[in-house]
């Protein structure tokens, strides 16, 4: 019974040290960040990469520029952008938008559009498909 | 002598009727916590209260010069506003949503009111997002779709202190509405928490203006990025991604 208790307190103290573990690791990840930001005066913003069928969607939160200043660079796996951002929000103050996103897969070059409405800017790709066609038998 | 996981504190005694309680935990879109720190600012609420746990980061908050706890309780009149600085760490949301709910109770409120967004993946697509509501009981969720425009919530999860509060105010046979508003799900979406005011300004014959709010909103978002980016890890330890999803048996 008591060997039982034991294992079992193990394994709580086990998962508990793992949830600090990535709790440091998360920690570690703001204040990276955030110096980063400081730093060099930019903003990292927040964004999300999904893939639908064919096509790559990447939209990042970007309230304070405009279109017009959006500037967009694409690779086949990668994607760069940079804009201004005006923010009347204290330790914000004027800044700039710099977000370097390695591509889970390759895109076509030549057939990607972008979008920015109301602070959120949206990238849509088309990927770039490699291969030959099977019949079914 | 053992001690609770959790604690409400009142400032001073909290005495009144007809109470409703309204709580803005961050989650999906920060929609609530916009929703909940407009409305008690607007209406000039005052500090009643505060919630302690041992628990809870140690971190206090500064503003104006003035030491402020992490999860406060306002009011004005029989509204209540629970606002929260934090998103509600994983091992706190079933505490607190009972303690919530055991404490509306000892006040005789009326009724608990979670304010949330509903992760919408085409969000971008849409001008005026829909508000969906959820009751734990019938007499609640009467009252609420008596609201022109507003639809029921009827398939889905939810995941996280709204979904913990609503069903166990199910199970106490206690009114708790869930209002939700087409979001994004991991950047802050003013203008989603401007739908949700605009429901409550109805429900409850509340004088609400929400131009500023949506004047403000690239302020705001800018504000609130940093809340949104630890709010999206938290929800993560909620699978709330599950709200994106149907439910997978039919009974």
């Amino acid at each position: 019974m008591s060997s039982r208790r034991s294992l079992w307190k193990y394994i709580l103290d086990e998962f508990r040290r793992i949830e600090q573990e990535l709790r440091s690791m998360e920690e570690e990840f703001y204040i990276k960040l955030k110096g980063v930001e400081v730093m060099r005066g930019c903003i990292t913003p927040l964004y999300n990469v999904y893939e639908s069928g064919d096509e790559l969607i990447i939209t990042a939160d970007m309230p304070g520029t405009s279109k017009e200043e959006i500037d967009i660079t694409v690779g086949e796996d990668y994607v760069k952008i940079e804009a201004p951002c005006r923010s009347p929000v204290r330790k914000i103050g004027e800044g700039k938008y710099i977000l370097h996103i390695r591509l889970p897969v390759e895109i076509d070059q030549e057939n990607v559009k972008a979008r920015y409405k109301e602070g959120v800017l949206e990238i849509i790709a088309r990927k770039k498909m490699k291969g030959v066609k099977i019949k079914v038998e | 002598m053992s001690r609770e996981i959790i604690e409400i504190v009142e400032l001073e005694p909290i005495v009144g009727e007809d109470f409703i309680v309204i709580e803005g935990f961050p989650d999906v879109g920060l929609v609530g916590t916009i929703a909940t720190s407009y409305l008690a600012e607007k209406l000039e609420m005052v500090e009643v209260g505060y919630v302690e746990s041992d628990e809870l980061p140690p971190i206090v908050s500064v503003r104006n010069g003035k030491i402020l706890d992490l999860i406060r309780i306002y009011r004005k009149g029989n509204l209540m506003a629970f606002i929260s600085e934090i998103p509600i760490p994983l091992t706190l949301i079933k505490p607190l949503s009972q303690k919530i709910i055991e404490w509306a109770i000892s006040k005789k409120a009326r009724m608990i009111v979670s304010l949330t967004g509903m992760p919408e993946p085409a969000r971008l697509n849409i001008d005026i997002p829909k508000v969906y509501v959820l009751g734990s009981t019938k007499r609640v969720l009467e009252e609420a779709l008596k609201v022109e425009g507003v639809e029921k919530f009827t398939d889905g999860y939810i995941a996280g202190i709204k979904g913990m509060i609503v069903k166990e105010s199910f199970r106490r046979n206690f009114d708790a509405l869930l209002v939700l508003s087409q979001a994004h799900f991991n950047y802050p979406d003013p203008g989603s928490a401007a739908q949700v005011l605009i429901y409550l300004s109805k429900l409850f014959s509340i004088t609400l203006d929400v131009s500023p709010l949506l004047e403000s909103a690239e302020e705001l978002k800018l504000r609130l990025r940093d809340l949104m980016r630890r709010t999206a890890q938290a929800m993560q330890d909620v699978q709330k991604s599950r709200e994106l999803e149907l439910p997978a048996v039919y009974l």
